[in-house]
C-alpha cells in the first residue's frame, strides 16, 4: 500500500470510528452526546469528500482523461451519502431514534461498499497514474483532511 | 484499465434478485422431502433421499445464493463487471434451478438419463459462470487479498464441478470409478475448497467493515485460504493413495484452520462497535458456533477415526456445517443485501428520497425467522441422532423456517416494487452497487 492509498484508507477508518461513537451514544438514548458525536462524523466525512472531489479526482481525470468513469460514480455516491447524512442529522435533531437507526444502517452499508470500491480499485489506479505528482498531492490532501 | 471501464456498469437488480428469491424454496423442498420420507433420510449418508436433500440445500440454496451474490459483488470488490450480467443471470439461474431439481429427482428415482440431464445443466450453469468470472478477473493480480480469495474459491468450484461430473458419469453412464472416495473428495472440495474459501474471503471484508469490529490479523488473513487449499490438496492426494496417516493429518489441519477462523471471527464480533444486534450479527454468531462444533468433530475424527464410523456422525457433522454454519452466514447476508440493493436502485431511480433499508426489510421478522432457524437446526440435530422420533418434526420445522425466510425476502421485494416509480418499472434500471 502506497502513502496515498494509506492516507485515504486510514481516513476511512477514522470516519468509521466517529460513526461508531455516534451510534453508540444514540443507542443509549443520550441525544446531546449523539448529536455532538454525529456532527464530528459529518465534519470528517465532508472533509474527506471535499479532499477527493477538489484534489484527487481532478488529478486523476487530468492524468487519464477519464471524466465519466469511476470518479463520476464516486461523486454520485458522495451525493447519496450527503443526503443520508442530512437525513440522519434531522432524525437526531427531532429525537427520532428509530428513524435515525434506519438511516444510519443504510448509510453504513453505502459507506462501506463505497470505501471498498475506492480502496480496491480507485486508489490503486491513482497510485499507478499519479506517481509523478504524488508528493504535492499527498500534502494537499493531508491539509484538506486536517482543515475541518 | 479494463476494470476501470466497467466500474460504473453494475448489474440490474433483476440479475441477483432472482437467485435470492428462489433459493429459500429449494430449502423448503428439502424440508418437504424430510417431512414426507421421515427417518429413512437419516438412515445413512448414502440414502438416495439424503443425497437428494443435501443437493437441494448445497446447490439449490447455497450455490444459488453464492452465484447471485458474486454477480453483484464483482464490481464492488474488483471493479470488474461480468459481461451481460442479466443474460448471464438468466442462464445461470435457470440452469442451476432446473439442474438442482433434476439431480434431486434423479437420486430419488435412480434415473440414469435424469442424472445425465442434471449434470449437463449444472455444467452449463457453472462453466458459463466461471468463464464470465475468469474474463472479468483477467489481468487482475493476486496482490489484493479479496481478489486472491475469490480466485482460489472459483478454483475450488471448478474442482467440485469436475468431481461431481465424474460421479454423475458413474451414476448415469456406469463409469467404473471409486465412487465412495470420489464422493468424499467432491463434498470436501464443495464445502471447504469452494464455500469455505469464499466465506473466508468475504468475511475478511464483511465482518470488520459492516459490523465495525477490529480487523483480522494481516498475516492470518493472507495465509489462511492458501494453507486451507494446500491441506485440501494434500488430503485429496493422500486419499487417492490410501495414505491413512496423511489423510488424518490433513483433516486435523483443515479442522484447526476452521477453528482458528471461526474462533477469531467470534472474538472479533464480541468486540463489535455496533450497539444493536441485528439479523446479520445474530446469524453470523450462531453460524460461527455451529462451525466450531463441526470443526471440533472433524478434529476428533482425525484423532479417533473409529468414532466417525458411527451412523449418526457424518449426519450430525453435515447438519452443523450446512444448515448450522453456511446457511446461517448466507441468511444473515441476504437480510442486508436485498434491502440495500432495493434502496440503492430506488435512490438511483431518482424520484424523491428512497425509504431506508429498514422500511424494505424490518428487523423484527428477520430476528423471528432467526429463532425459527435455530429451532429447526436443533430438531435436525435430534433427527440425525434419533431419526424415528424426530425426522418428520425436523422436516416440518425446516419447512417453516425456510418458508419464513422466503416470505420475508419476498415481502422486501414487494415493498421495493411498491416504492418504485411507475414509469421506470422495468427492473432494468442501472445502479452503482
Amino acid at each position: 500500500m502506497t502513502r496515498l492509498h494509506q492516507l485515504l484508507s486510514e481516513d476511512h477508518r477514522h470516519c468509521d470510528d466517529l460513526f461508531a461513537t455516534a451510534e453508540q451514544a444514540a443507542s443509549q438514548a443520550d441525544w446531546p452526546s449523539a448529536q455532538a458525536a454525529f456532527a464530528c462524523f459529518v465534519q470528517a466525512m465532508t472533509a474527506h469528500f471535499l479532499a477527493e472531489e477538489s484534489q484527487l479526482f481532478p488529478a486523476f481525470e487530468g492524468a487519464t482523461g477519464m471524466t465519466g468513469g469511476p470518479t463520476a460514480v464516486m461523486r454520485h455516491e458522495h451525493a447519496q451519502m450527503r443526503e443520508l447524512l442530512a437525513a440522519a442529522q434531522a432524525a437526531l435533531a427531532a429525537g427520532q431514534g428509530d428513524d435515525f437507526f434506519a438511516v444510519v444502517d443504510t448509510l453504513l452499508i453505502m459507506m462501506q461498499q463505497h470505501n471498498m470500491k475506492e480502496e480496491n480499485v480507485l486508489y490503486p489506479m491513482c497510485d499507478q497514474h499519479l506517481a509523478a505528482q504524488i508528493d504535492p498531492l499527498i500534502s494537499a490532501l493531508q491539509q484538506s483532511l486536517a482543515r475541518l | 484499465m479494463q476494470a476501470l471501464l466497467s466500474f460504473d456498469q453494475s448489474p440490474p437488480l433483476a440479475a441477483p434478485l432472482r437467485f435470492f428469491l428462489t433459493a429459500p424454496w429449494f430449502a423448503v423442498l428439502a424440508g418437504v422431502l424430510l417431512w414426507s420420507e421421515g427417518a429413512t433420510v437419516f438412515a445413512s449418508r448414502w440414502m438416495p433421499s439424503a443425497l437428494a436433500a443435501t443437493h437441494l440445500l448445497t446447490l439449490g440454496f447455497m450455490l444459488m445464493t453464492m452465484l447471485g451474490a458474486l454477480i453483484q459483488i464483482f464490481p464492488v470488490v474488483a471493479g470488474a463487471n461480468m459481461a451481460h450480467p442479466l443474460r448471464l443471470a438468466r442462464v445461470v439461474h435457470g440452469a442451476t434451478s432446473v439442474g438442482s431439481l433434476c439431480l434431486a429427482l434423479a437420486f430419488l428415482y435412480s434415473l440414469p438419463w435424469l442424472f445425465a440431464l442434471a449434470g449437463g445443466l449444472l455444467l452449463l450453469a457453472i462453466a458459463y459462470f466461471l468463464g464470465a468470472a475468469g474474463l472479468a478477473l483477467r489481468g487482475q493480480g493476486l496482490a489484493n487479498p479479496t481478489i486472491r480469495g475469490l480466485k482460489l474459491a472459483l478454483f475450488g468450484l471448478w474442482v467440485t464441478l469436475l468431481l461431481g461430473l465424474g460421479l454423475v458419469g458413474a451414476l448415469a453412464g456406469g463409469w467404473r470409478l471409486p465412487w465412495a472416495g470420489l464422493t468424499d473428495l467432491h463434498a470436501a472440495w464443495g464445502l471447504a475448497g469452494w464455500s469455505g474459501t469464499l466465506l473466508v474471503a468475504m468475511a475478511y471484508v464483511v465482518v470488520p467493515m459492516f459490523q465495525l469490529t477490529p480487523g483480522y490479523p494481516a498475516r492470518e488473513s493472507q495465509l489462511l485460504s492458501p494453507v486451507l487449499l494446500l491441506c485440501l490438496l494434500l488430503w485429496s492426494v493422500a486419499l487417492l493413495f490410501s495414505a491413512e496417516q496423511v489423510v488424518r493429518l490433513a483433516e486435523a489441519g483443515l479442522a484447526l484452520l476452521g477453528l482458528l477462523f471461526a474462533g477469531r471471527t467470534l472474538y472479533l464480533q464480541a468486540h463489535r462497535r455496533r450497539p444493536r444486534r441485528d439479523a446479520l450479527a445474530a446469524y453470523w454468531q450462531s453460524g460461527m458456533l455451529a462451525a466450531i462444533l463441526a470443526c471440533g468433530m472433524l478434529l476428533t475424527a482425525a484423532i479417533a477415526p473409529a468414532l466417525a464410523q458411527q451412523r449418526a456422525w457424518p449426519l450430525v457433522f453435515a447438519v452443523l456445517l450446512v444448515a448450522g454454519a453456511f446457511m446461517s452466514f448466507i441468511n444473515g447476508m441476504l437480510y442486508k443485501i436485498i434491502p440495500f440493493l432495493g434502496w440503492l436502485h430506488l435512490q438511483n431511480a431518482g424520484r424523491g428520497t428512497a425509504p431506508p433499508m429498514a422500511k424494505l426489510m424490518p428487523e423484527a421478522p428477520a430476528l423471528r425467522q432467526w429463532w425459527l432457524h435455530q429451532l429447526a437446526l436443533l430438531t435436525l440435530l435430534l433427527a440425525a441422532l434419533w431419526p424415528e422420533s424426530f425426522a418428520r418434526l425436523a422436516g416440518f420445522c425446516w419447512v417453516l423456517a425456510n418458508a419464513a425466510l422466503g416470505w420475508n425476502l419476498w415481502q422486501a421485494a414487494r415493498r421495493y416494487r411498491q416504492y418504485r416509480p411507475a414509469p421506470m418499472a422495468s427492473g432494468q434500471g442501472g445502479g452503482v452497487a
